[in-house]
């Protein structure tokens, strides 16, 4: 559905994207995360057709979308990180606006409208001013009207930014339902665990350029090469830590107050080996896990700290 | 037939607000005043109880003059904080990525603040009444002065639309456009009485091409014109510097021409400031670049 290649932009001799490569097939939901600056909001707006590219190519559904700029953009609802929104204009008249402005017929328009209330949860609020709605319901109002044409891919940039805890998981259920009606979603946010919870895969650029990218247990395994286990005993610390040592697929042993942590290169099998020799020599196991890590991790162990580069 | 979005939406939003109520009664209460005093200052006059043309010629300059200034300053304040107000308020990216090409934007913003005008225009039409009442101006003439109304409220609307383009920010081309207006009414003239003193020593006998862009001229050789006057009497004001001899002169009236110019400087304007707001414009120098 989206697919960018080699895609550059350059601001004087500062490169905002370099040599980005991406792929989202039809009905995912890509989570792109990188720090401020990054070059998140950048890509976005060259998708949308905001910003010229200074190399490379953008396809969205087969069209090329540094060319063919007209054409996508019948494709592509977006959402801006930062919007405004017109004062003295009500709910449904807002909607009614980009509903004339992508030529929806008069016919069809009251239904639309109505439905993409009911989606973002504002029907009540149709005949409200928008300046007068609250953040949130603001948000899900600029998210209905990138809805308002039935784009197939939506370019959400930072939607949930600014919001209450509430209002985040208003956001995500709606997202959620746009996610079962078919929708290739392409979303950046700071909020990573929400990214991991909701995304089909996600992406992490640093300094414009694509680190990593794929499945999140897919970029679990590339940073993580080992797994790593955590054993919680009651006593026998030192013991245990000689028969872990005993395995080859072991490493890296630390200790902390009847905890150990260790690198771990097997299977399945090893790990219940590693437990039986363990409960076998009498040690008093409390606790026996293979840790996950998450997905703040890994954006600061790949991004090398964010910002303070 | 599909009416410009932009257009329907600023007329909904703009008639909505009260500014819109108050700019058109500041309007007519200020027609109203001029329109009042010139009546009772003629009033005085011993032949004012019968049928007098001259008063009727007075009451109308004076409301038409009026009425343009209002219109030369009004026109670029609608339109120069248009773009640069969608900018500021985070809109325009919002319209930018929609299928609505960037001319039917500018078109629509131009055309919401015309309508405005035009408001303002038919609003005055009773003050012009007072014309009538003693006769001596046709509705021709009316048409045409409103003709020309309308035609320089599009150029200096376009103008306000054109740095509402370029610069970012609403109040830099607001002062800009008010800027290019002063200069084209008259600094134009400045250079005209100077470029005329030093190498025509004030004896020139026909209409500076430089004053076709001068919005104050072409008014004022419309109104010399309908009372069958010499053309361009904003210039004979500076004695010896400008005269036309109706009788020998042969060309197209110069209010006739400024209209022509300005519709030209409106299609410009309004041309680089749709090339302006495309985010994905191609220079057209691009080529060259490729090489």
């Amino acid at each position: 559905m989206l697919e960018i290649k080699n895609l550059h932009k350059r601001y004087g001799k500062t490169y905002a994207v370099s040599d980005l490569n991406l792929s989202i097939p039809e009905g995912e939901i890509f989570g792109f995360v990188g720090p401020n600056g990054a070059g998140k909001s950048t890509t976005m707006k060259i998708i949308c057709g905001l910003l010229t590219a200074t190399s490379g190519e953008v396809y969205v559904d087969g069209v090329d979308a540094l060319r063919q700029n007209k054409k996508i953009k019948e494709k592509i609802g977006y959402m801006p990180d930062f919007f405004g929104v017109y004062d003295d204009l009500k709910v449904d008249e807002y909607l009614d606006f980009y509903a004339s402005v992508y030529k929806i017929k008069e016919e069809n328009k009251r239904k639309i409208i109505a439905d993409l209330l009911e989606l973002v949860d504002l029907s009540r609020k149709k005949d409200s001013y928008v300046d007068n709605l609250s953040r949130g319901m603001k948000q899900r109002l600029c998210l209905a009207r990138s809805l308002i044409h039935n784009p197939k891919i939506l370019i959400l940039d930072e939607p949930a930014s600014g919001l209450d805890p509430r209002a985040r998981v208003e956001m995500k259920a709606i997202l959620r339902n746009l996610k079962d009606m078919g929708k290739t979603i392409l979303i950046s946010s700071h909020i990573l665990s929400e990214l991991a919870e909701m995304c089909t895969s996600i992406g992490i650029i640093d300094n414009g350029k694509m680190v990593i990218s794929g499945t999140v247990s897919e970029i679990m395994q590339q940073v993580y090469s080992k797994k790593l286990i955590q054993i919680k005993v009651n006593g026998k610390l030192e013991e245990t830590v000689m028969i872990l040592k005993e395995f080859p697929f072991i490493d890296k042993i630390t200790t902390g107050e009847n905890l150990i942590q260790a690198g771990f290169d097997g299977g399945d099998d090893d790990m219940s080996r590693v437990l039986s020799s363990l409960v076998t020599r009498a040690i008093p196991v409390a606790t026996f896990a293979q840790l996950e890590g998450n997905l703040e991790d890994v954006f600061m162990k790949v991004t090398k700290g964010g910002e303070e580069k | 037939m599909m009416i410009n979005p932009v257009l329907l939406k600023e007329l909904k939003v703009k008639m909505r607000n009260w500014k819109a109520v108050a700019i058109i009664g500041g309007y007519l209460f200020i027609l109203a005043a001029v329109a009042l005093f010139i009546t009772l200052a003629n009033s005085n006059d011993m032949y004012a109880s019968t049928i007098n043309p001259q008063l009727s010629i007075g009451a109308y300059t004076g409301i038409a003059v009026i009425q343009f200034i209002l219109i030369l300053f009004i026109a670029p304040a609608l339109t120069s904080g248009a773009i640069a107000g969608e900018r500021e308020r985070q809109t325009l990216d919002l319209l930018l990525c929609t299928n609505l090409a960037p001319s039917a934007i500018v078109i629509g913003k131009l055309l919401a603040s015309m309508s405005h005008i035009l408001i303002l225009i038919i609003a005055s039409i009773p003050m012009f009444s007072i014309v009538f009442l003693y006769g001596g101006i046709s509705a021709l003439e009316i048409a045409q002065l409103f003709g020309f109304y309308i035609v320089t409220a599009i150029m200096a609307g376009s103008i306000g639309i054109f740095f509402s383009t370029y610069v970012k920010r609403t109040i830099a081309a607001t002062v800009l456009t008010y800027a290019l207006g002063i200069f084209m009414s008259f600094g134009t003239l400045l250079i005209a009485v100077f470029y005329i003193r030093i190498f025509y020593n004030f004896d020139y006998q026909s209409y500076l091409p430089l004053l076709y862009l001068n919005p104050l001229a072409g008014f004022s050789s419309l109104l010399t014109s309908q009372f069958g006057g010499q053309y361009g009497s904003i210039m004979n004001m500076i004695p010896g510097l400008y005269t036309i001899n109706p009788y020998t002169y042969k060309g197209p009236a110069p209010w006739l021409i400024n209209i022509y110019v300005n519709i030209g400087i409106s299609v410009v304007m309004l041309f680089l400031a749709s090339i302006k707001i495309n985010p994905v414009r191609r220079s057209i120098f691009s080529f060259l670049k490729k090489k």
